[in-house]
């Protein structure tokens, strides 16, 4: 039997009437680069939310690295090796760069000055090496957004939830965040990706799933998915957004 | 240079009795300051760092009193150092009460569930008997280690000293893990759990060390005034007496609480002694015995807490962060 | 005595609690701040009372008519002279601004009215409305009842069918989307706000003739007003109603069966309990998750 890193198990979220997720499962193996994609209020998020232990699931299991996880809390999910960004970044703003990385390097080690270590390392792969003593507050949203993916990196995940970490980023910006994760991917981590962009998703990722209206719409490669045509028609017309 | 403005402060507080020690009531406002000062700071630890503001902090600061107070006219021979430590057990366990029931909740429940919890004390100690009920505690004589507790110079150090403890805690807090994860707390709760921190737990362990600094104060009081009952040890006011000193000075700053217990504790003295309204009559401008004279005779001592609500209105409307925080950014 | 006695007594003067704690939840709903100026603005209407009856020689439920929309113009001009300015702040500075309003009035009462307690008596203070089964109802309460009920009547109707009602419940459930909707959210805030004040006041008004009235007697109230909202679930104005019968009750019956004296830590041992077994409250809308 092929053990999964993760699995998605006939998840569903209702949020009293209104059902977010219905009955979705889908499988993660390691060192892949999967895309999660769908149009907006898919229910994507909210999954994300479910797996990472800030939603209870209504029904289904959510089991990581063999561990039934759905019933843990967020700081036990990271622990087990599952970190995650956010859809809205969450800057620990009064704090500078460095000290938000070293909160995510408190998370393996006790130390501050093993933290501190952990973290500059962070910082120079994603190439914030020059802000390190800026408060996070002040930084652009897409140095906000290299902040939070070095501040999870600092916690060595096993798997790396992104949630739309390309959001409100130009080309050169995005291209850059592709690079480093796929030098995440080349270091052993697994990466589940939330993504608008198509032409990113397509880009880097080995496997999709598709989501529309909290049901899995449609799963396979970047071609499959693209030349599929419910998915198609599920985002109107195009794959593209601008 | 950091250095130097240390020392130089550490030893003015240290040899300062040396120059007012004759003059009991000037001893007697320095002990005020520094108690508030240590009191504000132990409660900066968790609502300045950890960001969790507690409404009810008199609750640790009676349960240090009353259990001392308590302890000793039971058994006049204990240790007064020991009924201390019996006072940290109760706090501590108030504080864990509380933040069990509250510490898992996500929404902001908190400061109300730390008024709630105080006002059960409160009433509690009111009804029963062995507390004194509304007559309070008493305590006759107490010994330790042959220094004289009659005189007000132990308890300046001893405050002194607790003061610089809970600084000292504050410091190291700041440059520690737990120091990082509960300023994390504080600025966005779901990011610091999803990077693997457990928030009930550091919540809790940031109560707890702010819950026994506070008992220990509450002790001290208890040992100097010697006299003790709800209104002056349990009651709302104190605990918000703690926050707006914390507030003025700068929350989440290491020295704000200080400056803030320096300028309110005198001000709270110079209107509660009369001393504007007796400098207004000896101005001239008042006759003693007028209408006017004699209401602001009556009335000016309560309108401290008057200016308290005015102070704190405007210190969050203009002032948000502080004295320090004009001049450092929140740390 | 049968239970029934301390059971409609209860349900009676948590018809007034029902009213304060109303006005809170309106404000939490609306504004999403926690009021700990409530009690003190409940003690401005017990001295409105006093005074329109002492004075003006007014009976203090005629003396409603004046007291309301004065609240209300009070609470409005609160709202947006001090409240407004916070309502970005985070929400602990937020209680703090009203902690030091809360301060100011009631030490202003304090230095105008002096601490002496005062005493509203009408010529029906002390009457009582006697039922068979030996059972007595106070006539100041049975009046404080109906009109409790006639004031939250006109205010579910107002809620419910009005559009200043309407648009009040969709800044409510959901401030932005209000605001993208064309609703004007800082007159929203500030209507919740004088809504919430007439309705304090109006509760201390009634119970001004059976309580002791002095400045600090809104304190003993705040925190009620808050379990009332708590265990009706916060921002439910429905859910506030409710929870201050079950708080009426719950102290008429402590009082009773165990003893005066205790029935206000029962009351807030019970808080504690609904934080720890249903924090979402009776009706649960915003928060409790």
């Amino acid at each position: 039997m092929i053990q999964h890193l993760l699995l998605i198990s006939h998840v569903s979220k209702h949020f009293g009437g209104n059902v977010a997720v219905s009955d979705v499962s889908f499988a993660v193996e390691e060192k892949q680069i999967f895309g999660l994609i769908g149009p907006n209020g898919a229910g994507k998020t909210t999954l994300f939310n479910c797996i990472t232990g800030f939603f209870p699931t209504t029904s289904g299991d959510v089991i990581f690295d063999n561990k039934k996880i759905n019933t843990l809390r967020p700081d036990e999910v990271c622990k087990l090796g599952m970190a995650r960004t956010w859809q809205r970044v969450k800057p620990l703003g009064s704090l500078t760069v460095l000290e938000n990385v070293m909160v995510g390097a408190f998370s393996i080690t006790n130390t501050t000055r093993e933290a501190e270590i952990i973290a500059r390392e962070q910082l120079q792969m994603v190439g914030l090496t020059d802000y390190t003593t800026k408060s996070a507050g002040s930084l652009s949203i897409g140095l906000k957004k290299k902040l939070e993916l070095a501040r999870v990196l600092a916690t060595r995940p096993k798997m790396l939830l992104l949630d739309e970490i390309c959001g409100g980023l130009n080309h050169t910006e995005t291209d850059i965040i592709l690079n480093i994760i796929r030098n995440i991917r080349i270091k052993g981590a697994t990466i589940v990706f939330i993504e608008h962009d198509m032409k990113a998703v397509t880009s880097i990722c080995d496997r999709i799933v598709v989501l529309n209206s909290g049901e899995k719409l449609a799963e396979g490669t970047p071609e499959e998915i693209t030349n599929n045509s419910d998915v198609i028609s599920a985002y109107l017309g195009g794959g593209h957004h601008a | 240079m950091k250095k130097i403005a240390l020392s130089v402060i550490a030893a003015t507080a240290v040899a300062l009795p040396i120059f007012i020690g004759e003059n009991p009531y000037l001893i007697g406002i320095m002990i005020s300051v520094l108690m508030m000062a240590a009191l504000s700071s132990a409660w900066n630890i968790l609502g300045g760092y950890a960001g969790q503001y507690s409404f009810g902090h008199a609750a640790y600061f009676g349960a240090g009193a009353y259990t001392t107070l308590i302890l000793l006219t039971l058994y006049n021979s204990l240790n007064p150092l020991v009924c201390m430590a019996m006072g940290i057990v109760v706090a501590s366990i108030i504080a864990l009460i509380t933040g069990s029931i509250v510490f898992r909740l996500r929404g902001h429940y908190f400061g109300l569930a730390s008024i709630a919890v105080a006002e059960i004390v409160r009433l509690s100690v009111l009804n029963l008997e062995f507390t004194g009920g509304a007559q309070g505690i008493l305590l006759s004589d107490v010994s330790l280690w042959g220094i004289d507790l009659n005189s007000k110079n132990p308890f300046y150090y001893g405050m002194l000293l607790v003061l610089v403890v809970t600084l000292s805690i504050s410091q190291y807090l700041r440059t520690s893990k737990t120091g990082y994860y509960l300023q994390a707390i504080r600025e966005d709760q779901d990011a610091a759990a999803s990077l693997g921190i457990n928030l009930a737990f550091y919540k809790n362990k940031a109560l707890l060390i702010s819950a026994a600094l506070t008992s220990i104060l509450g002790s001290l009081y208890g040992l100097y005034i010697r006299f003790i009952d709800t209104s002056a040890v349990l009651d709302l006011r104190l605990s918000i007496e703690i926050i707006l000193t914390a507030i003025i000075g700068g929350v989440g700053t290491m020295w704000g609480p200080v400056v803030g217990a320096l300028l309110l504790v005198p001000l709270a003295e110079m209107l509660r002694s009369n001393l504007l309204g007796d400098l207004l009559v000896k101005a001239g401008l008042v006759s003693e015995t007028s209408g006017i004279g004699v209401f602001l005779k009556e009335n000016l001592a309560h309108a401290h807490v008057l200016v308290y609500g005015i102070i704190t209105v405007l210190c969050i409307l203009y002032l948000p962060k502080g004295i320090l925080g004009l001049f450092r950014r929140v740390k | 005595m049968s239970f029934l006695q301390p059971l409609l007594s209860g349900i009676l003067t948590g018809g007034v609690y029902a009213l304060a704690g109303m006005g809170m939840s309106l404000v939490f709903g609306v504004m999403n701040i926690s009021n700990f100026a409530h009690g003190d603005l409940m003690m401005l209407g017990m001295y409105m009372a006093f005074f329109a009856f002492t004075l003006l020689h007014i009976d203090p439920y005629v003396s409603l008519v004046l007291i309301i929309p004065t609240a209300f113009l009070f609470g409005f001009m609160l709202e947006k002279l001090f409240i407004n300015r916070v309502i970005h702040h985070p929400h602990q500075n937020q209680i703090l601004l009203t902690i030091g309003l809360g301060l100011i009035m009631s030490n202003t009462a304090l230095l105008a009215f002096t601490s002496d307690p005062k005493i509203l008596t009408t010529t029906y203070s002390s009457s009582a409305f006697n039922l068979p089964g030996g059972i007595s109802l106070s006539v100041p309460l049975l009046i404080s009842f109906l009109i409790t009920g006639v004031t939250i009547a006109i205010l579910y109707l107002f809620l419910a069918k009005s559009r200043t009602g309407m648009a009040l419940r969709a800044t409510s459930q959901n401030r932005e989307a209000a605001q993208l909707m064309g609703i004007n959210v800082a007159k929203m805030s500030a209507i919740a706000f004088g809504i919430g004040t007439a309705l304090a006041a109006t509760a201390g008004a009634l119970i001004a003739p059976t309580y002791y009235i002095h400045p600090l007697a809104g304190h003993s109230f705040l925190l009620k007003a808050f379990t009332i909202c708590v265990l009706g679930g916060l921002g439910s104005v429905v859910g506030a109603g409710v929870g201050g019968i079950i708080i009426g009750v719950v102290e008429a019956m402590s009082s009773t069966y165990w003893s005066t004296d205790w029935k206000d830590v029962i009351v807030f041992v019970l808080f504690l309990a609904v934080l720890l077994f249903r924090p979402q409250g009776l009706f649960g809308k915003k928060g409790g998750e």
